[in-house]
């Protein structure tokens, strides 16, 4: 999917203005910004209530496209202008974590993939 | 007598920071605003204290020379050392627990090491905006050991912050707590609570300062006057 797929998602609303329509491959859900950093894939997209600059700086650094804020928290201005630079994407829900996760991983066709 | 106290603020060496803001610098704007007793607590590094150590000297500033610790939950704690070989100490210590990556200049911001004049001597490879190994815990206990206050930092802050990563203040011997507002939405028991200005740039600094009943000048008797929340008073 891509960024434009993700905005359609029930809830998702932009936090930035439109970046490039970048390709997310995959997902990773996290608050703590040193797990993502180490452990987050690339071509991503990011579910936390994370809402701090650094997570703009961590989320170029893993290559990161776009971002989700969950639980109706608040973007900061310096949070939104780093994003801009760096092109990356900032969605703001009122979902949790898990149900935005739910929703990109059904957009994403991989919520079948962990059943035997 | 009533002390102005400023107990957290960063400089050049932080990369959130401005680079225009040298330790000289925030020893002077403190001095100018009436500030005796200042930090300075760079995260995870000591390597600016020397030159600092030397503008509170000129500045008549009784110098805390301090850390910003970030703990392996991305809790943010200040440790403050009367004694700057205790500071460096503790400063290599805890950058050797820093993961070992470098330091994006562009997404993070510079690193620089500057002399009391402000020029730069060293940029600093190691991510200092990384979080350590230690845990918050492994810090009130490393630091207490060592003879340093220690203040959980921002305690009411969205982002690493005890409150927001951990949900509640663990029951430990801390020296005081510091919010950024006040009354504090939590159970702070009887620690006493300070506000830091946090500086991270010149106009900053001395915003958040507080103010402290306490005998004379010393390290000793900020030490004690802490142990009683009622010595502590704020600005208008």
């Amino acid at each position: 999917m891509t960024i434009s797929d993700l905005a359609t998602l029930e809830g998702f609303k932009w936090a930035t203005e439109k970046t490039q329509d970048w390709e997310i491959q995959d997902a990773y859900t996290g608050d703590l910004l040193s797990d993502v950093m180490g452990n987050a894939p690339s071509d991503s997209v990011l579910v936390t209530i994370q809402a701090h600059k650094n997570t703009i700086a961590v989320a170029s650094l893993a290559g990161i496209h776009a971002l989700v804020i969950c639980n109706n928290r608040s973007v900061p201005d310096d949070m939104k202008e780093a994003a801009q630079e760096e092109e990356i994407a900032i969605f703001t829900t009122k979902d949790t974590q898990f149900q935005a996760s739910c929703k990109i991983a059904k957009a994403l066709g991989r919520l079948d993939e962990n059943r035997n | 007598m009533r002390i102005a106290i400023d107990l957290h603020n960063h400089s050049c060496l932080s990369p959130c920071a401005s680079d225009d803001l040298s330790p000289a610098l925030l020893a002077v704007e403190a001095m100018e605003q009436g500030i005796n007793i200042l930090a300075l607590t760079d995260h995870n590094s000591s390597r600016n204290l020397p030159a600092f150590k030397e503008a509170c000297e000129l500045c008549d500033i009784l110098p805390l020379f301090g850390l910003e610790i970030t703990t392996n939950e991305e809790v943010h704690i200040l440790t403050l050392f009367p004694k700057l070989e205790d500071a460096l100490a503790f400063g290599t210590f805890v950058e050797f627990l820093l993961p070992k990556r470098k330091n994006d200049k562009r997404l993070f911001g510079n690193q620089l090491v500057v002399n009391v004049e402000g020029e730069v001597l060293q940029e600093i490879d190691a991510m200092l905006s990384a979080a350590t190994s230690l845990s918050f815990s492994d810090v009130v206990e490393e630091a207490l050991s060592r003879d340093a206050l220690v203040i959980p930092a921002h305690i009411d802050r969205y982002a690493n912050s005890v409150l927001s990563n951990l949900g509640f203040l663990p029951n430990l011997a801390y020296s005081a707590v510091e919010a950024i507002h006040l009354p504090v939405q939590a159970d702070t028991k009887d620690w006493a609570i300070v506000t830091g200005s946090d500086a991270h740039s010149l106009e900053q600094v001395g915003r958040r300062a507080c103010y402290i009943e306490m005998e004379d000048l010393s390290y000793e008797n900020l030490k004690e006057a802490l142990q009683n929340k009622n010595n502590v008073s704020y600005q208008q």
